[in-house]
């Protein structure tokens, strides 16, 4: 297992990514399966971003990366405030493009591209657990 | 990520090269209003040239909608073509394929601009 702990801090995404990087090379998965679990650290890590940070405090958010034969589990957890993002609404799809509303999109997609997604809250953790097993 | 726009007389493209992300998608959307409002009058069409665009997320996608939005405001017909299949499982995930016409290439999405149905 990898593990690796940020600010939430916008900026930070981009160390988030080469630990991903690092940690999808060394294992030596398929590339293709990668974008899948990079777009869901930046909509987990901006959603915590956007809710968990306080004038007074900055979560720090750790990622854990773990491989199980061809299943990738990534926890996302923080020391915000409580969030389950799985409790945002789903956006709705059937608006035409003039009544589309902007946004919302990001946990949505999260959900349909990882097999498994579950939200709990740890002590005073937010931890949200997400597993996909890639094509072999 | 980088965006070059290739204003033609038949349509103007833009194309997104490397990563649309949410530090991307202000730029992106920028370039796409700025691509909607041409330069002394509309352009015929605008097409998103998505061969050379590796990834996109939610911030990404959000920009494409306010441009799709704008482009339809200003009746210029707007669509994506080319995109690479991680991309466009995201776009069809999204719903967007449903709401932007999507195709394999620019030729096909110049000839559907050209006969006025996006």
């Amino acid at each position: 297992m990898a593990q690796r702990t940020v600010a939430a801090d916008p900026a930070q995404l981009t160390v988030l990514n080469e630990f991903l990087r690092d940690f999808w090379r060394a294992a030596a998965l398929a590339p293709a399966g990668m974008q899948f679990f990079e777009l869901a650290l930046e909509e987990i890590f901006l959603n915590i971003v956007m809710h968990g940070v306080r004038p007074e405090s900055m979560p720090l958010v750790q990622v854990s990366l773990n491989r199980v034969a061809e299943s990738v589990t990534m926890t996302v957890e923080d020391d915000g405030p409580q969030f389950d993002p799985l409790s945002l609404a789903a956006p709705d799809l059937s608006a035409g493009l003039a009544d589309r509303p902007v946004g919302g999109l990001g946990v949505f997609l999260v959900r349909e591209l990882m097999d498994i997604v579950s939200y709990e809250r740890v002590g005073a953790r937010n931890q949200l657990r997400m597993v996909k097993t890639l094509a072999s | 990520m980088n965006v070059r726009i290739e204003a033609l007389a038949e349509a103007t493209y833009v194309v997104p090269e490397g990563r649309l992300d949410f530090d991307a998608a202000g730029r992106f959307q920028e370039a796409l209003e700025k691509a909607v409002a041409g330069t002394g009058q509309a352009p015929a069409a605008l097409i998103v040239d998505g061969a050379a665009l590796e990834y996109v997320s939610s911030a990404g996608l959000r920009a494409v909608l306010i441009g799709a939005k704008a482009a339809q405001r200003a009746g210029v017909p707007f669509a994506l073509c080319a995109l690479q299949p991680a991309v466009r499982e995201v776009f069809e995930l999204s719903g967007f394929s449903r709401i932007m016409a999507v195709h394999a290439d620019r030729a096909s999405a110049l000839a559907q601009a050209q006969r006025g149905r996006t």
